[in-house]
């Protein structure tokens, strides 16, 4: 398996000089900038010997400006302790690409700033990203261009906040309904077009 | 004494209330209301081993109108809850609610931006019932119970609900 | 179409009305033709599997689109798990998907696994598969239960829990709980099975085998059963791929995609399989496809209690096995009196690692993972970012529900309203795991 990656790398990075290839825990990182991403995504379907028929998963990571949102613990069992990487204000965006033909499959990792969030949509390439970007646009307020309907999944659509931001409080939220009074539905808006 | 010893036999005598009350609480008839792993629980009461048809509920009502007894089987989220009390309103009168397990009674372990916590933000709630999910038996205990409260009832209480 | 007027005001023309007279059936049809109806469906309805809310778009009884709405049981189990130790991950991530809560934990557990740098005692991983098999017959026991009951097979529904109930006797008999078990821990199960395991298990895959026969004599030559699948809700392999479907949708299209032999985990590639696949993609080409996978189930578990090794069920490492020992007692499983008494009376040092381990348990070396399992329904992957502390920094799910309800609106245009409730029955979403 190592040695599939380590080719799978090269042929990667072969194809996007720009882009970055990490091997860590058996998976393949790669490394890309917004700029390139969508080319990256389109030719990793295409390609003869990356072929990824399968978007597998896609989803988000916050990685907040400065240190004081995470909280470290000092670690007990004795691990080297953990230089934070990334905290640069970004969210970093996961790819998980799936070959079907090969059987295998890597990450294509994507860091946007965090108070201009901006990709291109994959839903051109694939319809399953439909779901999987509004998922993200909601919980961290990413924009995906082109996306043709770029609302609120899983929250109300009233709602204000992406929650699964590091500095969104877990819990807090005011509990909005009385009693014994009839709140309508926030669910007002019209029908949304599904990609077909 | 009275009446009684008058009457021929095969004949009760009681009040109209504790007469109502009594068939109301024997045909209580739940509205098909599932919302998570609770409600998987509460189909595993209506099969065949713990056959909820025994105490007259077997009939799950799908349109609240029909129904008098709301189960609220599991979380209630912030996305839910208007469409929760709206369905309340729906069903007809005199009606009563169970919460069924921890995360609509309190929110249980999800103390968190998504959940109510607790479904008596919403809607009044008859009867509690813990676990998670609650067993099969936990749920009739708990329904049994409401029966008894049910049938102790006067007509006032379930006017000013 | 004649020209009507109202009787009782005949200076003006009914235009709204439409009055039909035998041969001018057609010019009605062309009038209402452009009436496209919307229809809402759920989120509270019998037939939506939980609380869907579809939205549809009806020329007539035509379905045009079907415009699924989720996240009426969002839950916020991603956030609340990154406020929690790892061990604690697995009891909120066995709530998500209700009905396969051992492949949530196994999945979960593989993933902090590997960025630990661990691997599970070969027992544990038995008993791993073990419990996910029967887990997989439990859950597509209620498929088809409720897909019964969806359909008007109410019959189905109570054979279904029936023998639902005896797999969550065993599961109790085992993690103490029918549901939500939190039994896969990282680092191995929870505890030791029983010893009347395997005979259980046994007498659990004979029952199982004959009432599985049962079934399909019910349902394989029914004509209602058939008359409401064949046909319904057809969708081929490239568009599967397209829509990200994954699991017996996609084996029932004809792939034979199955991460069991893929990408083997838990020791799947010791045992001898077929990956049962369907070439018509319809929704009872799915039926098929799960009752097969069921017996397939069972073979995979009569092999794995044939070879159940000995030894531990924890990794020996006791900077991360949990460290209380569990037994069953009289009344129920609790901690294990032996443990108590070396950790109360005799070991100042075990009783430090036991508050430490279960105060702030244990970290984790920074990293991602991706680990998907072949569930129920299809890739249940947790992509997990570590930042070497104790607790997850983002665990992100990669529900199958939610990725293959996205197909409802490519399986259902141009079928009938009827249809819909069927092709949603054989998608088997479970809201808990779409909305998380």
């Amino acid at each position: 398996m190592g040695a599939d990656l380590e080719a799978l790398r090269a042929v990667i990075v072969d194809a996007f000089p720009s882009s970055r290839g990490e091997i860590a825990f058996g998976e393949l990182t790669i490394h890309a900038t917004p700029e390139i991403v969508h080319d990256l995504l389109a030719w990793a379907r295409d390609d003869e010997r990356v072929r990824c028929e399968l978007l597998a998963d896609l989803s988000g990571v916050h990685w907040p400006a400065g240190d004081n949102e995470i909280e470290r613990q000092p670690a007990t069992t004795g691990w080297p302790a953990y230089r934070l990487e990334r905290d640069r204000g970004v969210i970093e965006v996961n790819y998980i690409l799936r070959s079907l033909t090969h059987n295998h499959a890597f990450r294509v990792s994507v860091a946007v700033p965090d108070d201009a969030p901006r990709l291109p949509t994959a839903t051109d390439l694939w319809l399953t990203a439909n779901f999987h970007e509004r998922e993200v646009y909601d919980f961290f307020g990413v924009e995906f261009t082109g996306h043709p309907n770029l609302t609120r999944i899983l929250m109300p659509d009233d709602w204000v906040g992406h929650p699964h931001r590091k500095d969104y409080p877990l819990g807090g939220v005011d509990i909005p309904y009385d009693n014994d009074k009839f709140i309508p539905s926030p669910d007002t808006r019209g029908l949304r077009q599904v990609v077909d | 004494m009275g009446l009684e010893e008058k009457l021929p036999s095969g004949i009760l005598l009681t009040n109209l209330e504790k007469m109502v009350n009594y068939s109301r609480s024997m045909s209580l008839w739940p509205a098909t209301f599932g919302l998570a792993c609770c409600a998987i629980e509460m189909m595993a009461t209506g099969g065949p081993r713990h056959d909820i048809a025994r105490f007259g509920m077997e009939v799950f009502r799908a349109s609240p109108r029909q129904a008098d007894l709301m189960i609220v089987a599991g979380r209630v989220s912030n996305k839910m809850a208007p469409i929760l009390r709206r369905i309340y309103d729906q069903m007809s009168d005199p009606k009563w609610v169970l919460s069924m397990g921890v995360c609509a009674t309190s929110g249980g372990m999800f103390n968190n931006y998504a959940l109510v916590q607790g479904v008596d933000h919403i809607v009044p709630v008859d009867m509690y019932v813990p676990g998670c999910p609650p067993r099969p038996e936990m749920l009739l205990d708990g329904i049994l119970k409401l029966h008894e409260k049910i049938r102790n009832e006067t007509f006032a209480e379930q006017g000013s609900k | 179409m004649v020209e009507q007027r109202s009787p009782d005001r005949p200076d003006t023309l009914v235009d709204d009305d439409l009055f039909v007279e035998g041969a001018d059936w057609e010019s009605v049809v062309d009038a209402v033709g452009d009436d496209i109806l919307t229809v809402n469906m759920g989120p509270q309805h019998p037939s939506t599997h939980g609380v869907l809310r579809l939205v549809l778009q009806l020329d007539g009884e035509v379905v045009q689109q079907v415009d699924p709405v989720i996240g009426y049981l969002h839950t916020g189990i991603e956030k609340s798990a990154e406020y929690r130790t790892w061990v604690q991950g697995t009891t909120f991530f066995t709530r998500m998907d209700y009905l396969s809560p051992f492949f949530n934990e196994c999945a979960f557990s593989l993933g902090v696994e590997r960025l630990l740098g661990i691997e599970a005692p070969a027992r544990a991983q038995a008993i791993r598969v073990i419990l996910m098999e029967f887990n997989r017959i439990a859950s597509h026991l209620v498929w088809v239960a409720t897909g019964g009951m969806e359909l008007g097979a109410v019959s189905v529904m109570t054979y279904g829990f029936r023998e639902r109930e005896h797999i969550l006797d065993l599961f109790e008999s085992q993690t103490g709980l029918r549901m939500n078990h939190a039994y896969i821990r990282p680092g191995g199960v929870a505890m030791d099975v029983t010893d009347d395991f395997e005979e259980r298990c046994l007498a659990l895959c004979d029952l199982l085998t004959e009432k599985l026969g049962e079934y399909e004599d019910l349902l394989l030559e029914n004509p209602i059963w058939n008359g409401r699948l064949r046909g319904v809700g057809v969708i081929t392999v490239e568009d599967c791929l397209r829509f990200g479907v994954t699991g017996p949708l996609l084996r029932a299209a004809g792939s034979d995609w199955d991460l069991r032999k893929a990408q083997p985990y838990c020791g799947y590639e010791q045992y001898d399989f077929d990956v049962p696949t369907d070439d018509a993609g319809d929704s009872f080409s799915r039926f098929l496809v799960r009752m097969e996978e069921m017996r397939q189930s069972m073979r995979i578990i009569r092999q794995a209690l044939e070879r159940l090794p000995d030894g531990p069920i924890m990794v020996d490492d006791k900077r991360i096995a949990w460290p209380s020992q569990q037994s069953l007692g009289a009344d129920g499983i609790g901690n294990d009196p032996a443990y108590i008494q070396h950790i109360m009376g005799e070991s100042m040092e075990a009783l430090i690692n036991h508050f430490k381990l279960v105060t702030q348990g244990f970290t984790v070396p920074a990293g991602q993972v991706y680990q998907p399992v072949e569930s129920p329904r299809g890739e249940l992957g947790y992509a997990i970012t570590s930042i070497g502390t104790n607790r997850p920094y983002r665990v992100h799910v990669r529900e199958p529900s939610f990725v293959n309800l996205q197909a409802t609106n490519h399986m259902c245009a141009g079928q009938l309203v009827a249809d819909v409730v069927a092709v949603v029955a054989s998608i088997d979403p479970v809201m808990g795991g779409v909305d998380r």
